[in-house]
This record gives structure tokens, sequence and C-alpha cells, in this order.
């Protein structure tokens, strides 16, 4: 028996490194597949516009030091350390890169126009010319564009390929042509072929590609402006009471408990709770809500938050991490990093791609040599080069995760997380809207309207209070709140069950007593009278819903409570409709109580009684007729049919937010989000889709010109340095499209 | 209001750092105080009422002896 082999539990670790050195959509997709491989990696994605990568990996097989040698293999640099300072790391590092990015594209500038000036309008009228412009062209090459050459003998190395490749063979060939003619001309001029130079071709696409590089990598900052905006709301000096005096302390040194003091125009810190003070703050960051709200002793604050006019102290209760901030924003950075289906699509497109364009770029050099024109070699070449610059794969790159950026950057915004880049993708295509009715459609607080006691006893009261002292549902709570006012004695309770849906079963003095629903009754068939069931009706007419108590056998009080219609309900439901998206709702309240609120904020279709499992199955109904689903509930009881439907979004309330089950959640629970949401996800996809017609549709046009489809006809080819404008050209115009999310209204 | 003081085994910054969570939370407390210099670590709090026993409930609990001074 081999009873020596142990067997190690994996430790699977997820951890999130930022990246430098990845130039364009390509590089993601080759350290994806580069790091995939290795055993132990269980899941890799790379975030290219974020310039990070997330990795999933068993501690006890792979270290961190392998996965960064293994991407330094591939000229890739793996940063992790604590979030700050690798966050700080790679800043460093990325304003480095961008200032040495900005210095070549001057360099090369100076060197390229010279040898452009001359290539058009002086050639044959100084002497050495070709020589001079060798000259020029070397620095322009291979100091300005060495990147070029480096990265792509890199990737080459371990059978790689990426855009780089494509620039470095097109500018290389272009000069290592011109250099052999220009050392010897002899060689071609006996062969009845002008030693025609290529060099500015080569520098003047160097130029391009630098100048494209450099705007895009200006704009790609932009798209994540959002994040940057929402670590800009943490404050780096807190003013705090220690040991009784006023100190300031960098944001760091704060600890759970501190009493915090916030004068007017503060950011909050921290997440906590005012202990001292009134004021108003204002909340539009988190929430999207531009009313500043009232806040006095015990209400919770949250970091990221302004303090308005007044003065307040307020006790650190989460800090660091664990605040809703910063909680929003490393899921924010997470969802940006998720890929929608569709770009899963153009990954794989995106890969084949480089070695394919090289395929039809020496198809194309080998149709011209045995077809074309006289000088055939020459066309051929310029053909070639052509074809190398104008298929660089960029814009597609960045189509899709720019505009992902961009979306998911301006939903947190808004008050609107979204968690993943498939929910973005779904949310537009939503056919039916199911709302949950407490929390959802109403305030979710209830409160007791009025008690009928069917028998008189002074002790039940008490005996409810004990009862539902033990229970954590709502409408406990608002029974709770009802009673307290009384002067209870407590009670010994026997025995407390909870039963989801129904209510509440205990057992006391050898009693049994049910407070619960309806269903509750019927289950332990306890028999209502006719005429307290008439009571019950009405009070049900009056959209109450009904608790009933219950000793033994008999009904002793009914318990009317009401759940107030949010304000903008009504309004909020009719948008929805607009936008022909039918709205169900669904609730596990009584039929009467159902119709009364539906009908007041216009919704036909709805259930009643609904268990919370039931939820997730009529959902699933639905969806197997075809439909696409969205639901909206709480996200506490309501996970199931969250996470069943095609888009869930969770109704956050303040500080408690579900985020698991659902992919959609709004901050302040206003079903006005909604709506909000649905768009965000249309001009997102609209966003990705414009940009990726454009990228292919770019290619597809420019491909076969560059090859030398329109010769034939018109005698027209393409020149290689208006490919490089081109190119440089299409991406930016990307990269504007998806800026422009940015500043589209929702 | 008045001000309670209390002796403790309250000795340097990082016990004060341990108490205090505890004492903030602390409704009727308005402004505490631990005179580490003083031999007695004395704690001075200013009390909304006079619940001076709540104030040593959260010091014990929070791990540190004290006592209230007459």
């Amino acid at each position: 028996m081999s009873h020596s082999e142990s067997i190690v539990n994996p430790i699977i670790k997820r951890q999130t490194f930022r990246v430098t050195g990845m130039t364009c959509a390509s590089c993601a997709i080759s350290l994806e597949t580069y790091l995939k491989p290795i055993t132990g990696v269980k899941f890799v994605s790379v975030n290219y516009p974020n310039q990070s990568v997330s990795i999933e990996f068993d501690l006890n097989v792979v270290s961190i030091e392998l996965l960064k040698a293994k991407a330094k293999e591939i000229s890739y640099e793996l940063i992790d350390g604590n979030e700050n300072e690798a966050k700080e790391a790679f800043d460093d590092l990325e304003a480095i890169r961008l200032n040495t990015l900005r210095t070549k594209l001057i360099g090369s500038a100076l060197f390229s126009i010279p040898v452009f000036i001359i290539s058009m309008f002086f050639m044959g009228k100084i002497p050495y010319e070709n020589w001079i412009l060798l000259g020029l062209s070397v620095p322009a090459l291979f100091w300005a564009g060495n990147q070029f050459f480096i990265n792509a003998w890199k990737k080459i190395k371990h059978g790689a390929t990426n855009m780089d490749t494509l620039v470095a063979l097109s500018t290389g060939v272009a000069f290592a042509y011109s250099v052999f003619n220009t050392v010897y001309p002899d060689f071609m001029m006996s062969r009845g072929i002008h030693p025609h130079v290529y060099y500015e071709s080569a520098v003047v696409i160097i130029t391009f590609i630098l100048l494209g590089k450099y705007l895009e990598e200006r704009a790609k900052g932009k798209t994540s402006s959002a994040i940057k905006k929402m670590m800009g709301l943490k404050p780096k000096e807190v003013t705090c009471i220690r040991n009784g005096e006023e100190v300031t302390l960098p944001m760091h040194e704060i600890i759970l408990g501190d009493l915090i003091i916030l004068k007017p125009g503060d950011k909050v810190p921290v997440d906590g709770k005012v202990k001292k003070g009134e004021s108003y703050i204002d909340e539009s960051m988190l929430t999207g809500e531009p009313i500043p709200v009232p806040k006095t002793k015990g209400d919770a604050v949250t970091a990221g938050t302004i303090n308005q006019k007044g003065a307040l102290r307020i006790i650190a209760q989460k800090i660091g991490k664990d605040t809703l901030l910063s909680q929003i924003i490393s899921a924010v950075e997470e969802a940006q990093a998720s890929k929608p289906d569709i770009q899963r699509l153009v990954d794989k497109i995106a890969g084949i791609f480089v070695p394919i364009v090289i395929g039809i770029a020496v198809l194309t050099f080998v149709i011209w040599i045995l077809i074309g024109p006289n000088p055939s070699f020459t066309y051929g070449l310029q053909a070639l080069i052509t074809v190398l610059i104008i298929a660089c794969p960029r814009a597609l790159g960045l189509a899709t995760p720019t505009a992902l950026m961009v979306g998911i950057g301006k939903g947190a915004e808004l008050g609107i997380l979204i968690k993943d880049a498939q929910t973005l993708e779904t949310a537009y295509r939503t056919e039916i809207l199911i709302l949950d009715k407490t929390g959802t459609i109403t305030e979710g607080k209830p409160s007791v309207t009025e008690v009928i006691w069917l028998e008189e006893d002074s002790n039940y009261s008490s005996i409810i209070y004990a009862i539902e002292s033990l229970s954590e549902h709502p409408l406990a709570q608002a029974v709770l709140n009802h009673f307290k006012t009384l002067k209870t004695e407590t009670f010994p309770i026997s025995s407390f069950e909870s039963i989801t849906g129904m209510g509440i079963k205990a057992q006391l003095n050898q009693c049994n007593y049910h407070i619960g629903n309806q269903r509750l009754l019927v289950e332990n068939n306890i028999i209502l009278n006719h005429d307290n069931n008439a009571l019950a009706e009405r009070m049900k007419e009056d959209g109450n819903t009904v608790v009933y108590f219950t000793e033994n056998e008999n009904v002793v009080a009914l318990i009317g409570l009401k759940d107030e219609v949010k304000l903008d309900a009504k309004q909020a439901i009719a948008k929805i409709q607009a936008k022909g998206i039918e709205v169900y709702m669904l609730t596990g309240d009584n039929k009467q109580t159902a119709r009364v609120i539906a009908e007041q904020v216009g919704i036909s279709h709805f259930q009643a009684e609904v268990l919370p499992s039931d939820k997730g199955n009529f959902i699933k109904k639905l969806q197997d007729e075809g439909r696409v689903v969205a639901m909206a509930g709480d996200g506490i009881n309501d996970s199931h049919a969250l996470a069943q439907a095609d888009v869930g979004i969770a109704m956050g309330s303040g500080t408690d937010i579900a985020m698991e089950s659902a992919g959609i959640t709004l901050i302040h629970s206003n079903l006005d989000q909604i709506s909000k949401a649905i768009e965000l996800s249309k001009a997102t996809m609209k966003t990705i889709k414009q940009n990726l017609f454009w990228a292919f549709f770019y290619n597809i046009i420019a491909l076969p010109i560059a090859a030398g489809v329109l010769y034939p006809a018109f005698k027209f080819l393409l020149n290689p340095m208006i490919a490089g404008a081109a190119m440089s050209f299409s991406s930016i115009s990307v990269l504007t499209n998806s800026l422009r999310l940015k500043r589209k209204k929702i | 209001m008045a001000t309670f003081k209390f002796t403790t085994n309250i000795n340097c910054g990082n016990c004060i750092k341990s108490v205090t969570p505890a004492l903030n939370e602390l409704d009727n407390i308005d402004l505490w105080k631990v005179d580490t210099d003083n031999p007695d670590k004395i704690l001075s709090v200013d009390l909304d009422d006079d619940d001076a026993q709540s104030v040593i409930d959260a010091v014990t609990k929070a791990g540190f002896k004290i006592e209230q001074v007459d």
C-alpha cells in the first residue's frame, strides 16, 4: 500500500498582476496562451486596456516567481506586491514608457522628415543620396523602432507572433532590400530593373505607428478614468481623536473604532456610523443620487462620500479594503477584465490573424512576381510591405475591451455595478423583467397598520413579542417595532422553528403558537371562521399583508402590515415597459395585497404566494420558452432566482450589498436604475459592434487594395506610407468611439 | 455632563489603541483621555449621564483593569 503518498490539497490562489510590456491586443492573447499550459495554472485572463492579468493557480505547483519568469521569457513583466505598491510601481513604469515613447516618436520624426523630402523631391539630384538616406534611416528604424524588432524576435523564438512581427517584417524587408540596392545597385540594374530604395516607406511607417501608439497610450488611460476618479475619493490624511486629542494621521494608520472628525467638505475616509453632529452628505459618487442625504447620530456613512455643511464625528467600522468603496473598485476592475462572448470570438480571430496575414503577404508577392507587369519584383515587394502594415490587427484588439472599460466605469459612476462583461452583453436583450415586490417595488420597510384581536388576553402581545424577537424576517421586525412600546415580560420559549415562506412555529407553556401567513394556517389545519376571514379579506383589500397569530387551533389576532410603494416605482416601471419589456411581479404575499400593489404601479402580470424557490422555477419556465429574463430583487432571499435569471439585478440597500448572485448591483435601490442599466448595456454593445465593424471592415476593404486588386483596372497600388497612416488612424478612431460612450447621456 | 476618573492599567500608546474602539462605541461618552504619565494611568471620561459602569464594562471587555476613583 502506498500510504506514504500524501495527497497534497491544492491551494488555489487567484491573483491579479499588473503587466508591463503589452503593446497590442495580440500581446494579450500571446501572454494568455503562454501562461495557460503551465501545470498548476487553472485560469488566465488578460485585460489589455487595464494592462493586467488575473491568474488562478495552485500554490503547491506553481510559484509567483515561476509565473513571472515565464512571462519574462516572452518579454512581459508581471508586477505583484500589495495593491498600492503594485499600482505605484506600475504607474511609474508606465510613465517612463510613455516618456520613452514620446522621445522615440520625436526622434523618429526628425530622421524621417529629411528621408521623406529627399525621396519625394530630390531623387537623383543629390550625390550619394542613397547612402545619405541609409544613414538617416538607421537611427529611425533601429533606435526609435527597436522595440518592434526586439519584441518580434522574442516572440518568434517561442513560435509566437503579434503585431510587432508585422511591423518588423515589413519595415525590415523594405530596409534590407534598400540596403542591398544601395550597396549593389548593379545587381538589379544588370537585370533591367531600377534599383529602387524604400527607406522612406520604412521610416515613415515606423513614425506613424509610433504616433498611433503614443496617441493610443494616452487615450487608453482615459478609458479607466472612472476607476481613477473613485480612487481619488480616498483622502490621504484623516483627522481623528486619539486619547482625547485631535491628531492628523495618514489614511492607513486609521484603526477600527477610531473616532474621526469630518469638517465641511471632507471626504469620508471609512465606512462607519455617526457618533455626533448633524450634516448632509453627498453620496452621488456611489449612488448616482444627486441630493445630499441628511445624517445624524447613528446613521451609516460610506467611504468616498463627501460631507457637506455640518461637522460630524464618525466611528470607523470598516477600513481599507473592507469599505464599500474599495469593494466597488475591485469589483469594477474585475468586471473590466472579464470577457464577453463576443470578445472570445475576436480573440480567436486575432490569434490566427498574424500568421494568415504573413501568408497573404507572401502569396501576394508570389502572384505579383508570376503574373505582375514589370518591374514585377518592385511592385510585388511594395504590395508585400503594404499588406503586412495594413493588416495590423490593433483596432480589432482594442474594439471590445476599451468599450467595456468605459461602459463598466460609467456604470459605476451611475451607481450601477456590473459584475462581468457577459451581463452587459445580455442585459439589453431583456424581454421580461421580473420584480420582487418587497424591497424592490416597495420600500421594504413594512409597518403595522392595524391589529385585530379575536380573543382578548393581555398576555398575547407579550407572547407575540417574545416569539417575533427570535425571527429575522422583516415583517417580524415591523411587528416588534409595533409592540415594543408595551411593557412586556419575557416568556421562556421552549421551541422555535422558522418555516421559509410561511412563518414561525413556537412552543411556550405547553401551547403551540403560529405566526405567519394563510399558508401556515392551511398547513397546520387551523380554520379561520367566516366572520374572521371576512375581516382578513377586508384588510387585504386595503393593501395590507395579513399575519395570523394562533394559539393551538385558535386564531387569536390578525395583524395588518403595509409596505409603501416606492415613490418613483410607477414612473420607472412605465419607462421599462415603454422599452417593450414585459414586467412581472412575483411575491410571497397574498393575492389581494399583490393585486393592490400591482395596480398601483401599473403591472398587469403578477403572481402571489410564490415561495422563494418557485421564483427560480418561474424564471426557468420563461427561459425554456426562449425568453431573455431579467430579475430584480433584494439579493438576499432572492439569490436563487437572481442566479437563474439571464440578468440578475440586486437592489443594494446602502452598505449591505449581495453582489455574488447578481450580475448587476444597484447601489441605490432605485427602480429607475434598471432602465438605465439596460440603456448602458445597449450603448456599450452598440459601441463594441461599431468598433468591431470598423476594425473588420477596414481590414477587409484595405487588405485586397493593399495586395493590388485595383491595379489591373486602375493602375492603383497603395503606398506603404499611406497604409501606415491608415492603420494608426483606424485604432485611434476605435478608441475615440469608445470614449464617446463616456459622454453619452444615459 | 460630568467628568469621571478611573485608575487603569492602560500603560502605553498601543493599549490606548486597543481600548479606543470600545470607548468610542459608548453612546454616553463625549470625550475621554488616558494620562499614561500618571503612575495610576488615570482615564478621565466626560459622560452625558452618570453611567460610570458602562465605562468600566467597556474597558474590562477590552481586557484592561479599571477602578473608579471616588
